[in-house]
Formats: C-alpha cells, sequence, structure tokens
C-alpha cells in the first residue's frame, strides 16, 4: 500500500538520522525536538484532526505530566522509567477530568472552554512554587537512565525521541481505521446524528481525552529531561496553538499532514534564533494563510485536488446520464 | 403488545406548553401518521420518543421497555431510529463511509454484504457509493438517511417530514419507497403533505398546540369537523 510504504519510509528515516547528525549536536538537538512535537502533533491531531474538538490545554496537561515526572524522581528518587509512565497515566487522568465540563459543548464553545483550563493551567505553575519553582521554573533535570546504568544522553536519548515519535504516528494511523477511529470520525462530522445512529457520544470523547492526554503527557515527560530546564512558559496556550499549527498547516485529519507541518514549521525557531521578534510575526502569518488559503492543510488540499481528479476520471467513460453534466457547472 | 406508548407526556420551553398530557399508542406494524400546524409540538413529540429531549412528566415506553430518560444511542441498540425535517448525514464522509458508521452500531450482528447490497439497489444508491454525502441531491441524502437506519434493523422508524423539499415526482417515488419499507419496519410519520398521510398511515394522530385532538383512520379524521376548522381549512373539505 502506498501510504504504509511512505509510513514504513519515513520512520526508518526518522530513527536513521540520529546516527547521521551525531557529529553536530546542534542540529542532533533541533531533530530531537522535532521528534517530540511530531508526537505533539499525532495527539492534538487526534481530537482536533478526528473528533473535532481543538484542545487549548494540550501544553498544559503535558506540563503537568512534565512537573510530576521532576517531582517524582528527585523528591521519591524514582527512576525516569517508572516516573514515566505513573506521570503520562495521571496526567492523562487529569486531562480526562479537566476535559468534563467541556463534554457538553463542540466546536468553539471547547476551543474556548479550553482556553481558559490552559489559562488556569499556567496561573497553577506559577503559584505552586513548592511544586515549579514559579516563574523561574525548574533546572537541571536529569536525564532518564540509559543502559548499564549511564545517563541518556546524546545519540541514543535521540533514539528515544524518534521512537517515541514513530509509536505516536504509528498508533494513530493504527486507531484511525478500528471501530473506534470510526466512531470519533462520526462524532466529528455530526454528533447528533452520531448519537442517534447508535454512537454514545461522551463516552467516545472521554477515551478521545484519555489517549490524546497521553501522547501531550509522554512529550512533556520527555520534553522536560531532554531541554534539562521547564518553566510555566514551557506549557503555555502559545505552545498549545504552535502544536495546533502544526496539525492545521499540515493537514487536520490525516496521518501525515501533522508530521509534515512539524517538519516544516518546528525548526523554525532554532533556526531564526537572532530574529526572535520576527519568529511571532511569521507564525501569526502563517496562522491567517492557513485559515484563508488552506483549510484542510497542505496535505488536505493535495487529497482534495486527487479526489477531485478522480471523480472527474470516472464520470468521463461512464454513460452520460441526465443529471451528471448539470451537476458539475 | 404496544410496539410504543406515551402517556400524559408534558413539555415545556419556558413559558410555551410544547406538549400536553398527550397519550399515544403504536401496534407493531402499524404506520402511525401525525398532522398538526406548525409549532403544534410534533418533532418535540418525535425528540422526546427518541431520547433527544427528556419529558417533564408521564411516561414513555417502547417495546416493552421504560425509556424515560434513554439517551438516543442507547434507544438505537433497542431499535428505535429517527430521521430529521433537515436532511442529515455526514455530508463530509463518502456514500459508503456513511452506511459503515451506521453499521458500527451491529458490526458482526449486522446485515451481510448480500443484504446491503439489496438495499442499496432498493434505494438506488449502488452507483453511489464513492460519493461524497454532500453532493447528493436531497432527494439521494434522503434514501441515504433511510439506507443507513436499515443497516441497523430498527423496529420502529420515525421519519419528520420525509418528503419536505422533494420535487413532485420525487414524492411520488418517496411515497412508493415509504410503502416498501413498510415490511421492513414500523413506522411513525410526521407529514404536513396530506397526501403522503392518506396514503401511508393506517391511523393519524392530531396535535394541536401540543395538545392531541384527534386519532383515527385518515379517512375519518379528514372529516373530522375539529381537524378541518383547525388545520385543514374549510377550502380543503
Amino acid at each position: 500500500m502506498n501510504s504504509r510504504t511512505l509510513g514504513i519510509a519515513l520512520a526508518l528515516l526518522a530513527l536513521a538520522l540520529p546516527f547521521v547528525l551525531e557529529g553536530n549536536r546542534f542540529l542532533a538537538f533541533v531533530f530531537g525536538m522535532l521528534m517530540i512535537n511530531v508526537l505533539w502533533a499525532s495527539g492534538m491531531n487526534l481530537l482536533y484532526g478526528y473528533v473535532g474538538l481543538m484542545p487549548l490545554m494540550f501544553a498544559g496537561i503535558a506540563g503537568i505530566a512534565a512537573y510530576a515526572m521532576v517531582h517524582l524522581t528527585r523528591a521519591l528518587g524514582w527512576s525516569f522509567w517508572l516516573a514515566l509512565p505513573v506521570a503520562a497515566v495521571g496526567a492523562a487522568l487529569v486531562g480526562v477530568l479537566l476535559g468534563l465540563p467541556s463534554l457538553r459543548l463542540k466546536g468553539f464553545y471547547f476551543t474556548l472552554c479550553s482556553l481558559v483550563i490552559q489559562t488556569v493551567l499556567t496561573l497553577a505553575f506559577i503559584f505552586f512554587p513548592q511544586f515549579t519553582n514559579g516563574d523561574t521554573g525548574l533546572n537541571q533535570i536529569a536525564p532518564p537512565d540509559g543502559f548499564g546504568g549511564k545517563p541518556l544522553a546524546g545519540l541514543w536519548f535521540d533514539l528515544v525521541l524518534a521512537s517515541a515519535a514513530v509509536a505516536g504516528v504509528a498508533l494513530c494511523a493504527w486507531l484511525v481505521p478500528t471501530r473506534l477511529g470510526r466512531r470519533f470520525i462520526a462524532i466529528r462530522e455530526d454528533d447528533v446524528l452520531a448519537a442517534t445512529l447508535g454512537i454514545d457520544v461522551v463516552r467516545n470523547k472521554i477515551i478521545a481525552f484519555f489517549i490524546v492526554s497521553l501522547y501531550a503527557a509522554v512529550g512533556g515527560c520527555l520534553y522536560a529531561p531532554y531541554v534539562g530546564f521547564i518553566s510555566p512558559r514551557a506549557f503555555d496556550v502559545l505552545t498549545s496553538l504552535n502544536i495546533w499549527l502544526f496539525v492545521a498547516f499540515g493537514g487536520r485529519g490525516t496521518i501525515f499532514g501533522p508530521i509534515l507541518g512539524a517538519v516544516i514549521l518546528a525548526p523554525i525557531p532554532f533556526l531564526l534564533q537572532e530574529l526572535q521578534a520576527f519568529k511571532d510575526v511569521l507564525s501569526g502569518v502563517l496562522i491567517i494563510v492557513v485559515t484563508l488559503a488552506l483549510p484542510g492543510g497542505i496535505v488536505g488540499e493535495l487529497l482534495r485536488r486527487r479526489a477531485r481528479k478522480r471523480a472527474d476520471g470516472q464520470a468521463l467513460p461512464a454513460a452520460p446520464s441526465a443529471s451528471t453534466p448539470a451537476a458539475r457547472p | 403488545m404496544n410496539l410504543f406508548e406515551t402517556s400524559a407526556l408534558c413539555k415545556h420551553f419556558g413559558g410555551v406548553m410544547a406538549l400536553k398530557d398527550v397519550d399515544v399508542r403504536m401496534q407493531a406494524g402499524e404506520t402511525l401518521g401525525m398532522i398538526g400546524p406548525n409549532g403544534s409540538g410534533k418533532t418535540t413529540f418525535v425528540n422526546i420518543v427518541s431520547g433527544q429531549f427528556r419529558a417533564d412528566s408521564g411516561s414513555l415506553c417502547f417495546n416493552g421497555h421504560d425509556t424515560r430518560g434513554q439517551q438516543p444511542h442507547q434507544l438505537a441498540v433497542l431499535g428505535l431510529t429517527r430521521t430529521y425535517q433537515a436532511v442529515r448525514v455526514f455530508a463530509g464522509l463518502r456514500v459508503r463511509d456513511n452506511v459503515d458508521s451506521a453499521r458500527l452500531l451491529l458490526a458482526g450482528r449486522g446485515l451481510d454484504a448480500g443484504q446491503l447490497r439489496e438495499l442499496s439497489l432498493w434505494l438506488r444508491l449502488d452507483r453511489l457509493q464513492d460519493k461524497e454525502a454532500g453532493s447528493l441531491t436531497l432527494f439521494e441524502q434522503r434514501r441515504l438517511e433511510l439506507l443507513m437506519r436499515l443497516t441497523q434493523r430498527p423496529k420502529l422508524m420515525m421519519l419528520d417530514e420525509p418528503v419536505g423539499g422533494l420535487a413532485v415526482t420525487e414524492v411520488r417515488e418517496m411515497i412508493e419507497l415509504l410503502q416498501q419499507l413498510k415490511a421492513r419496519c414500523s413506522i411513525f410519520v410526521i407529514e404536513h403533505t396530506m397526501r403522503v398521510i392518506r396514503e401511508l398511515a393506517d391511523r393519524v394522530v392530531v396535535l394541536m398546540a401540543g395538545e392531541k385532538i384527534a386519532d383515527g383512520p385518515p379517512a375519518e379524521i379528514l372529516r373530522d369537523q375539529r381537524v378541518i376548522e383547525h388545520y385543514l381549512g374549510t377550502a380543503h373539505a
């Protein structure tokens, strides 16, 4: 299958690049950050692209997981590999709880509610300094243990991140054609009709919240030791919007769209470090361009064109019926 | 046994009494029509029976189950389904995927490929499988609605103005399709078009401002003085 081959090729590329970039620590770091962003974008895509909800509290949930992970490893002395699943599942459950009030909302109203939740989370990160060290943030976060007791670093850390990204995208690609994924799509298209057809909308939204929060949380837990420093700023609404932009720019509701979006956009802040002001202007311009010119994102637009071409191709050889020419002015 | 039964059903929206003590009984296999002027509570009645709205008071029973407070998705499992006054399909999905979404309910226990093909042929949707549902004509979308419901093997299908917006020739065809539909499930139908009610319904319930004012066979109802006065108007009689 075409997209399957592409997927396997991309997975191999992601796992090979750390070896190629091993000599250049800066590029390797840009790549590692890209992998975290691909993981996040896949998760955001699951909710935004397939269930049709835009969760602006995404970064906040990543933050909860990151702070929890640091707390578990520092204060309780847990190994990272034990703290990761505990913090991730815990943060995902919090994500479900935070999602509960918004279960009856959809579209713009859900987004607005999630924005409020994200704002409250950012404030919580600032106002509970005993856990988060407030605005100053937590630094010198220890890397996870690697093989043979040595701390995970360099090539091996990049490989872990690449594997996480590959696993995240693969899970998404596997999930979408399943019965669960098709229920998500039905809810996205029309939740009232979905309920009439026997789909439990609330239950499926809760499942979606859990899975998506898990993506956010795992990304957060990997982000903290990779960068070595976390602060409320790392998990604020701009981070959520950035991840959303990867999905919308690349193509929501497609498997490869969010990857493409992240690959194009995620490295920009690192490559334009001297032009800090310009960077924010650029992402603002991109949001406008996406909403106006590419409502379906790059991949969405490509698929739409291909579908139209195929439909035209089918219509020509078919017997000319009375309704066909009229339907296509 | 009654397929569904409501008694003393009440519903108000703010100060407006949308339904007042409505008693309706429907037998399995019967086709029950409901008529009434705009705003008389017909769609509210369907919304309550199908679980979209909650009744303020009164009892609600479907196929032997007490269904008060049940959600639409739970009622779908029991075999109660409905269509909407404004046609409602997954506009962004292909016809095939629309049908697949409906088939999620019964999964392995649903129709086999042959039965599904037979249904698509009957509703003349077999050649449209790869089209986006939103690009179909209204009549095709109405037929798709029926196909999606039928894959779930419903016991009762509630149709809210099934010929609304259709051209005259299409109304003719739709009535024929609905005649044949009777063999597959029981039908409850709201209509404004008297012709549809006359040709389809075994019995008709008339609502006026939320109250049931008449209940009986179409021929009898169409002669009822109250119905003529309030609904049909003397010109029709």
